[in-house]
């Protein structure tokens, strides 16, 4: 009853504030609005919307590839220059983008030329301006396809020429490098809504006294605990939630794939896992903050230390990119745990015993915490500072 | 600690007996140079009294001679280093939940949520104290009817003005009808409107046959309400008595300040 009492008090100040209802869902909003717009732009199909024009002189087998390539890809106005002299200074003065120059009888000198000989190689001049953005990329578009002649001229073997011999489609793949950045994001995510609600429910209440009234009722010092921790990793829980759909929504569209191939692809497994791991995580990020905030006299000094923790999270969140060889241990490192589990998910191949594991394990060091932060209560030296 | 939960002779039952109780506390750098004093700062030195039922007690002294740090080991916000009070016959080292069932403390330090409503804390903090619905909502009309709060029982706390606010949390400390009422410093702060009311209602509240303990270093206060006082000077009780007895004749002013010079040897 006194449970349910301080639980609710919790619930109230949260939902009747608009405000922090608002921040809470503002970053998955937020997320799915920039991820759902980068995939637009880097999915949209390419639209010839240049006007640059660049001169090639002289004759080779090349020439004609180049022009195909350069005016395919990029939709440049590509003409053979009549007069040279006439074509460099439409560059130099910057109403072209380049010109490229091939000496004469260009194929049959490379025919004969060997580099043993010492002699100068036949030469292919390019005229651009550095400086300019279209220009420079015009000149590494040229000297591109020219290096490939150059190997076709001199090709021996090939590995993997043609396609079909990657069985991963794109989205696996994408998914298997989003593995290692999504955890720490979610993380991120998890912990900044977490740090919204706790840092003043916990430190605030104590820095205005209000968390001493209670105190002095016959309340139970677990119950406090447990009235703050349970309500606020529910509403941090929803920030969290937020993130996730934002991010879960969104990535297909960064994908360039419909949300039912993500889906299929990532699995019902793979998100309940994932969603589990977000549930164990939220009440042991709010119950540390908790911890932290409960010590620390003031808002500001809870701020302080909870950045430090948030340093400790963000590199354990990190750890698994650098450490090789992780084994089973894994599982009794919080967040770590959770982490490593999420990768494995994330890439599509989601370990049942460690994700739960690590789910358990979480949530038992939710509760120690939370008796931690019993003790804290009756100290009148962290609570009182005396 | 011997039994000090009993009957006096008088047949007055003694409702709050403190018994050798000490407290120290360590002093901060800044605090060691404005106080030219070591780390340590004895707050409560063996004070031993006792308060019977149905009696104001005042505990009067000097800012800094230890009534505020009494007050909160008796309300078991802090633990005494020794000594032992029991309320209602219950330890505060030993069994403070059941101390704060059966008391009511309110003093400046402890602040209301001023997001919510006095409605909503009200019943709030009854369910802290574990009262019924039905006996919460009769308490709360009578109460909120008699100071004046029932007009603003929507109006967020913040809202509010500071008299207010004081009887909103005169309410809530006493929202479980407690034996003993511990009051620091009742009117401290207060508007002379304000204070009366919580003056007189401190007199209601003895007259309920209520126990009231409170800190003050203010005479008339004492003279108006205290049945009993105790004279409290660098953390010691130096005189407890009736306050006829204190006063010996005397207004209560002139005597305090005897006993002041008899104990610091110097003048005011």
């Amino acid at each position: 009853m006194k449970l349910f009492a301080l639980m609710k008090k919790e619930f109230l100040r949260f939902f009747r504030d608009p405000r922090l209802i608002l921040t809470m869902l503002l970053p998955g909003i937020l997320i799915y609005i920039i991820y759902s717009v980068m995939g637009g732009v880097m999915n949209a199909p390419e639209k010839e919307t240049y006007e640059y024009r660049a001169y090639v002189s002289g004759s080779s087998a090349v020439v004609e590839p180049l022009i195909q390539t350069a005016v395919g890809t990029e939709g440049w106005e590509f003409l053979r220059a009549e007069d040279v002299d006439a074509a460099k200074a439409e560059v130099k003065d910057g109403k072209a983008a380049a010109l490229v120059v091939f000496s004469e009888n260009f194929d049959e000198r490379v025919a004969a030329y060997t580099p043993a000989s010492g002699g100068p190689a036949p030469q292919v001049e390019i005229y651009y301006r550095s400086a300019d953005g279209e220009s420079s990329s015009f000149y590494a578009l040229v000297t591109a396809v020219l290096d490939g002649y150059e190997n076709a001229l001199s090709n021996k073997f090939d590995v993997n020429a043609g396609s079909g011999y990657d069985f991963s489609d794109a989205g696996r793949v994408l998914l298997s490098i989003m593995g290692n950045v999504l955890p720490f994001i979610v993380i991120a995510l998890i912990f900044s809504s977490c740090m919204g609600v706790t840092l003043e429910a916990v430190a605030g209440e104590k820095e205005r006294g209000t968390l001493s009234t209670i105190l002095v009722t016959s309340v139970r010092r677990s119950d406090v605990a447990l009235g703050k921790v349970l309500p606020l990793s529910c509403i941090s829980l929803i920030g969290a939630v937020s993130s996730f759909l934002g991010i879960a929504l969104s990535l297909p569209k960064l994908m360039g794939i419909s949300f039912g191939d993500f889906a299929a692809g990532f699995g019902f497994a793979g998100y309940s896992l994932l969603f589990l791991l977000i549930v164990s995580i939220v009440p042991l990020i709010v119950a540390g903050v908790s911890a932290v905030s409960a010590y620390a006299k003031s808002v500001k000094e809870a701020s302080a230390y909870t950045s430090v923790v948030m340093i400790v999270v963000m590199l354990l969140s990190l750890a698994s990119s650098f450490v090789s060889g992780i084994g089973d241990w894994i599982v009794v490192v919080p967040i770590l745990n959770a982490v490593v589990a999420m990768q494995a998910a994330i890439a599509g191949a989601p370990v049942v015993w460690t994700s739960l594991t690590s789910v358990a394990l979480n949530l038992v060091y939710t509760a120690l915490l939370v008796l931690l932060i019993a003790k804290m209560l009756s100290s009148e030296k962290i609570m009182f500072g005396k | 600690m011997e039994e000090v939960f009993e009957e006096e002779q008088g047949g007055r039952e003694k409702i709050v007996c403190a018994e050798n109780l000490q407290k120290t506390f360590t002093l901060s750098r800044k605090q060691q140079k404005i106080e030219r004093s070591g780390s340590r700062k004895v707050a409560v030195n063996g004070l031993s009294f006792s308060a019977y039922r149905g009696e104001i007690y005042g505990l009067l002294g000097p800012n800094g001679a230890g009534k505020t740090t009494t007050l909160r080991m008796l309300s078991t916000l802090i633990k005494p280093d020794a000594g032992d009070a029991e309320i209602c016959g219950h330890s505060v080292v030993r069994a403070p939940q059941k101390v704060r069932d059966c008391i009511g403390f309110m003093t400046s330090e402890l602040k209301l949520e001023g997001f919510f409503t006095p409605d909503f804390l009200f019943d709030f903090f009854g369910s802290m104290h574990g009262v019924e619905k039905e006996v919460l909502a009769e308490r709360k009309k009578t109460l909120f009817a008699r100071f004046g709060i029932d007009r603003f029982a929507q109006v967020r706390v913040n809202d509010l003005s500071t008299g207010m606010k004081q009887k909103i949390s005169l309410v809530v400390s006493i929202v479980h009808d407690p034996d003993v009422i511990i009051f620091d410093e009742p009117t401290n702060g207060l508007d002379v409107l304000t204070a009366k009311v919580v003056t007189d209602f401190l007199s209601e509240l003895k007259a309920m046959g209520k126990s009231i303990l409170l800190s003050t270093h203010i005479f008339s206060l004492v003279e108006k309400l205290c049945d009993r006082v105790g004279v409290i000077i660098d953390g010691k009780m130096i005189e407890d008595g009736t306050l006829a007895e204190i006063c010996a004749g005397k207004p209560l002013e002139e005597r305090f300040f005897e006993i002041y010079r008899s104990v610091k040897g110097e003048e005011i």
